[in-house]
């Protein structure tokens, strides 16, 4: 069984991995969000190798493997492409929630699935209850963190590393809960979509928001000015 | 023993009201005048007196007056709660009376200041015989009565348009609170038989209801956000003595009622949840709009609200953690409520009459107008001072005892079962230290702006220290500010109630010996010259007052933060001569504050209320022998009804 | 409840802080200018300037009042006061007298209510700047300080700071992932407290980036000294609560010399440490505009929220 010690190892880590997910939300440089979702990442790998060192199930060490490679250098390195490619290295603008209001909806976000969770999933738990409980609740909420990301940022970077971030939370939910070597399959797949469409930004050169990106498919669309205008309005 | 004065203290106050209005000759009024006042101030004193011989002996005193019927009798009950209130009232009204001896000079004509006089006795009475009350009949009587009286106080300077707007504003919002609290009492009579006010046991649904109307009844005379609008507009615009009278004492008195009457029905934790949300809601928005005042007097009014909403906070702590079994706690959070509510009347009603010693030096309302008031109105300045450290809740004076145990009441709440209630209390918290934080930034920028650096206008270079009786009136509070802050252990272990605070006697003891030990380490150990010079202005030839910072500069950066509440809308329009948009033409640039509670919930509602009564307007035709004709029928009907269930 | 033990304590506890309060600053102000590749000032830099600083006539603008002469010393007064309720080097027995949580942290806002009607009094700009924009700090982080420390509070049952040490002695602190969001939040506590970068900058005298140095700026001679050492004194305070917080080994409980005297070395360690890890933060990123703070204060106020919802949940 987990010895105490480890236990706690492992809450730090899910914390943590909490806390990230915070400073993406907040972030406005690219290169630190990139730096930030690496750092998750390694967290997570770390996660799995704890609890390979105590479980001893293989299937640990091949994620812990996969996420290492995958997650930690491959795809931040991508992205470290495509950014230098970039000119806008921050983004600035807020679609809906700014980030003090998307900081609390979050804290209300995660105390409603820990709520839900309370009532639903209090058997399908296999270890000790409270650490890995502490880890679907996290895994959850930083899916939904990475939904407000998506829709409250307009670079097309930034909406790459929320969904990234969804990512996460999935297999940080999994590591917690599920059986794990369905885990391994489906996250192969998912860094394969995720690399298929940095390849496709890569081809088409983003350096501009969503509508800017419609606006070079249909360039008649808009009007006189032909080229539409940057805006680099910092907020406020 | 003391008890069998009350009656004659009542007289007093009659006497005290009538002798004004008996003046004939100027010379006789003046001194008509100063002797009703003095009879305030002594009944005040005796019944002060009255009411801490009541909290010693815990005797409860009871006195009925005129019975019409068994259910409606002018009935009075004086238990340690009532003794508590009255104490708070009377020690206000004795300050008060003191200062507006010389403060009543400065109105206008005579009829109006023996009026004022005559009408305060009249309204300080009233408030008394509310709080000592048995009877709901006679609790509404003279709640109606301090309302009346109020109105009257408010519309003194009638001939001003802000002040018809600010008195007929209040006159229909206090009559809105009253329906409520006859709704509700009407709800608690039906439960219980008795229009005396004991305790209730009834059917949840009804008590819930009577709840609802009791907040609601009392919250809008309190100034609980979103009733709060007529309270900026009527305590700023009255004066300074009524001012610090409605504010001190009379929204005390609607938190009376409301600690009164939930002390009798059984609770529920909604009820608790409600009033500590509103709470909160209450002293954030009052001590973020109070940021953006300019004008002293509304300042003030929207701390009042912020302090409200501080002891709502309290009494909702108290009722969540009765129900969850805290009982200590619960007790530490009512305690801190009500020894909060005696403390902001004591600061308020000292604030508001140093600002209308100020107000009449300089003429002006408006803080960026004065200026380096501190040297020439020096006691002025530091009984304001008092004041503002009292209510920036700073050790050790009693404005930071109170918040001291509802802090401690939070801080010691973590059995909660229930985890959104457990939320709630974090989130309160959060709001709370949010809350005092912002009254100390706020009372910065009046203190500082008012007092400190240069005078900003001739009045200000100007003013002169207001007479003697002027300064002993604030005084008084201002050393009660202390004594109850640095006493209040003791105070609180002579009354018979242990908590677990600090003993601010000590703290107290150790700042001064603290103080007293740098200055004279100072003394010893450094360079003793001192020399006086011109103030660094980075190599400008002269300093002027132009150079200070202004009251919208500071707090410029506190309402950019928080714009999101304000809603300061900025639009600029520009229009060019050319296409390329170069040579600009002309433009209009508009910055349009949104009140946002006058404009999106009072306008509406009562555009709503005219057109509803415009189209019943048309059914009266003015026509008399048609209304005679509606009445006959309806009494006609009336009989039959009665015969045939009868 | 010994009273001559108390005053032991009291005055060990006072010296301490007022010797080795400029100690730390120094230290600082070395690795921020190593890491900037430049020499830096002595390590006892400090301790020469405020004994300079006393030796120096004191200047009163002719606008200001006795608010600019007693600000200081009210100051220096509350942060004494302050300092007894902070045990640093021993934990006196558990008493009602001193340690009261909310005191602390409104004994600090004391100090800083009177500083900024001091920078206010002159009736310079600089000054209104300095005092506007400390308060407006202020405000916005009152709520993240108090529910770190109500964090402290719930984990260890207490509002005294003596027992919340105490408990964290007893008990194995340093795994526990509350105690490490509640460490980091402290540290955010102490940037903000004690003027670092990034929410303002302590060693420079623009009118663009200096907040605590605008109000400061009129005083003088002994009153610069004391409002300096209060500074000090302060950053020590809030750098003792999270060392004996999160790593209080060495915390003597009894009164006996060999173990003040090992308690302080341990101490000396820690808080070098802490410091050095304080100056190495400031080096690695830059001041933040005033109106990104709210954004840096509503992320520390997730934390420290997190850490309550974890503490109560769990």
């Amino acid at each position: 069984m987990i010895i105490a010690p480890t236990e706690n190892i492992l809450q730090i880590l899910v914390v943590l991995v909490l806390a990230t997910a915070a400073i993406i939300i907040t972030k406005r440089d690219i290169r630190s969000l990139i730096k930030t979702y690496a750092l998750q990442s390694l967290l997570l790998a770390v996660m799995a190798l704890v609890l390979f060192v105590v479980t001893g199930s293989l299937t640990l060490l091949c994620l812990a493997a996969i996420i290492l490679v995958s997650k930690v250098w491959i795809i931040p390195l991508f992205m470290g492409q495509v950014y230098k490619k970039l000119n806008i290295k921050r983004d600035t603008q807020f679609h809906f929630l700014s980030p003090i209001t998307a900081l609390f909806v979050s804290i209300f976000i995660i105390l409603f699935v820990y709520l839900s969770f309370s009532t639903l999933l209090s058997e399908l738990s296999r270890f000790n209850p409270n650490l890995f409980f502490l880890g679907a609740t996290v895994g959850v909420s930083i899916l939904f963190m990475g939904m407000i990301v998506i829709f409250s940022r307009k670079q097309t970077l930034t909406n790459i590393v929320g969904y990234l971030t969804m990512e996460n939370g999935v297999v940080l939910f999994s590591l917690s809960l599920t059986e794990l070597p369905l885990l391994i399959e489906f996250l192969i797949i998912l860094d394969l979509i995720m690399l298929t469409l940095i390849a496709t930004i890569l081809a088409f050169g983003i350096d501009s928001t969503i509508e800017e990106f419609h606006a070079q498919l249909n360039p008649f669309a808009y009007s006189k000015d032909g080229k539409s205008q940057k805006t680099l309005e910092d907020e406020r | 023993m003391l008890q069998a004065l009350f009656p004659y203290s009542v007289a007093l106050f009659f006497v005290g009201s009538i002798l004004p209005l008996l003046a004939d000759k100027p010379n006789e009024s003046k001194l008509l005048r100063q002797a009703a006042l003095a009879c305030t101030a002594v009944a005040s004193l005796l019944i002060l007196a009255l009411s801490i011989e009541t909290i010693f002996s815990s005797q409860i005193y009871n006195l009925l007056i005129y019975q019409i019927t068994p259910q409606f009798q002018f009935s009075f009950q004086i238990d340690k709660l009532a003794a508590y209130f009255l104490g708070l009232v009377t020690v206000v009204s004795i300050a008060v009376s003191i200062y507006s001896f010389q403060y009543i000079e400065h109105y206008s004509d005579e009829r109006r200041k023996n009026l004022t006089v005559s009408l305060m006795g009249c309204f300080i009475l009233s408030m008394i015989l509310v709080i000592a009350s048995f009877s709901m009949f006679s609790f509404l009587f003279f709640w109606e009565l301090m309302a009346l009286f109020s109105f009257l106080l408010v519309m003194v300077d009638h001939e001003k348009k802000e002040t018809r707007k600010a008195g007929m504003f209040y006159f229909v919002m206090t009559h809105l609170s009253t329906l409520f609290l006859l709704f509700a009492f009407l709800f608690i009579y039906v439960q219980t038989g008795t229009l005396n006010i004991l305790a209730v046991r009834a059917d949840p649904l009804i008590t819930s209801i009577a709840f609802v109307f009791l907040f609601l009844g009392f919250g809008i005379k309190a100034g609980i956000i979103p009733f709060h609008k007529w309270l900026p507009y009527a305590h700023s615009t009255s004066r300074s003595n009524i001012s610090a009278l409605m504010s001190g004492v009379m929204i005390k008195v609607a938190i009376y009622g409301l600690v009164r009457y939930i002390l009798l029905l059984p609770l529920q934790t909604w009820w608790g949840m409600l009033i500590l949300s509103m709470g909160t809601v209450t002293a954030v928005l009052g001590v973020i709009y109070a940021l953006k005042e300019h004008d002293i007097k509304r300042l003030l009014a929207y701390h009042s609200i912020e302090n409200i909403g501080i002891i709502l906070i309290g009494v909702g702590l108290y009722i969540i953690f009765t129900l969850s079994g805290l009982q200590a706690v619960a007790f530490l959070a009512l305690a801190g409520a009500l020894f909060h509510t005696l403390n902001h009347a004591i600061f308020k009603s000292l604030l508001f009459m140093a600002s209308g010693s100020l107000v009449n030096a300089t003429g002006t309302r408006n803080i960026e107008e004065m200026g380096g008031l501190i040297k020439r109105m020096p006691k002025t300045a530091l009984l304001f001072l008092i004041g503002a450290v009292s209510i920036s809740a700073l050790p050790p004076f009693n404005g930071f005892v109170s918040e001291l145990m509802i802090f401690q009441a939070f801080m010691q709440s973590f059995a909660l079962a229930n985890p959104f209630l457990e939320l709630l209390l974090i989130i309160a918290l959060a709001i709370f230290a949010l809350v005092s934080a912002l009254a100390a930034a706020c009372f910065v920028k009046a203190f500082g702006i008012t007092f400190l650096a240069l005078p900003r206008s001739h009045e200000a270079k100007e003013a002169k220290e207001p007479p003697k009786l002027m300064l002993l009136g604030p005084a008084v509070l201002a050393l009660m500010c202390a004594l109850l802050g640095v006493f209040s252990t003791q105070i609180f272990s002579l009354f018979g109630y242990t908590l677990p605070l600090p003993n601010m006697l000590f703290i107290g003891v150790v700042l001064a010996g603290f103080y007293a030990f740098a200055f004279l380490a100072m003394r010893e150990v450094a360079n003793r010259k001192e020399r006086i010079a011109e103030t660094w202005g980075c190599g400008i030839l002269s300093q002027n007052a132009k150079m200070a910072y202004t009251a919208s500069g500071f707090s410029e950066p506190i309402v950019t933060i928080l714009k999101g509440i304000f809603r300061t809308q900025k639009k600029c329009e520009h229009t060019f001569h050319d296409p390329k948009n170069a040579v600009f033409k002309e433009g209009k640039a508009e910055i349009h504050l949104l009140n946002f509670f006058e404009e999106r919930l009072y306008l509406p509602v009562a555009e709503f209320v005219q057109r509803v009564s415009s189209k019943i307007d048309k059914i009266q035709r003015g026509d008399v022998d048609l209304h005679v004709a509606c009445a006959f029928v309806t009494i006609v009907i009336s009989l039959l009804i009665i015969w045939w269930f009868g | 409840m010994n009273i001559f033990l108390l005053l032991v304590y009291g005055v060990v506890n006072l010296v301490f802080v007022v010797l080795v309060s400029p100690l730390f600053i120094s230290l600082i102000k070395k690795v921020k200018a190593r890491a900037q590749r430049r020499q830096g000032p002595p390590i006892l830099q400090t301790y020469r300037n405020l004994v300079k600083l006393l030796k120096k006539e004191t200047v009163y603008s002719e606008n200001s009042s006795w608010i600019m002469r007693a600000t200081p010393l009210v100051n220096l007064a509350a942060i004494l006061t302050a300092s007894l309720f902070v045990p640093l080097l021993v934990v006196p027995e558990p008493t009602d007298l001193i340690g009261n949580i909310i005191l602390f942290l409104y004994l600090l806002a004391l100090a800083k209510f009177f500083m900024a009607l001091a920078g206010l009094d002159a009736g310079s700009v600089f000054g209104g700047m300095g005092s506007s924009r400390e308060m407006a700090i202020l405000a916005l982080f009152e709520p993240v300080i108090i529910v770190v420390f109500a964090a402290l509070a719930f984990a260890y049952k207490t509002v005294n700071i003596p027992d919340i040490f105490r408990g964290a002695l007893a008990s194995n602190v340093l795994v526990n992932p509350v105690m490490i969001l509640i460490a980091a939040s402290i540290f955010i506590v102490i940037i903000v407290e004690s003027a670092r970068i990034p929410v303002d900058n302590p060693e420079t005298h623009l009118e663009l980036t200096m907040v605590h140095e605008a109000m400061i700026l009129e005083q003088s001679g002994k009153n610069l000294a004391m409002l300096e050492l209060s500074s000090a004194m302060k950053q020590t305070l809030l750098m003792g609560v999270l060392i004996n917080t999160l790593i209080p080994w060495g915390l003597a409980t009894d009164f006996s010399a060999p173990a003040i005297l090992f308690s302080l070395a341990l101490f000396l360690v820690k808080a070098v440490v802490l410091a050095v890890a304080i100056g190495l933060f400031e080096s690695s990123c830059a001041k933040y505009r005033l109106f990104r703070l709210p954004g840096l204060f509503a992320f520390a106020l997730f934390l420290s929220i997190i850490t309550l919802i974890i503490e109560v949940f769990a």
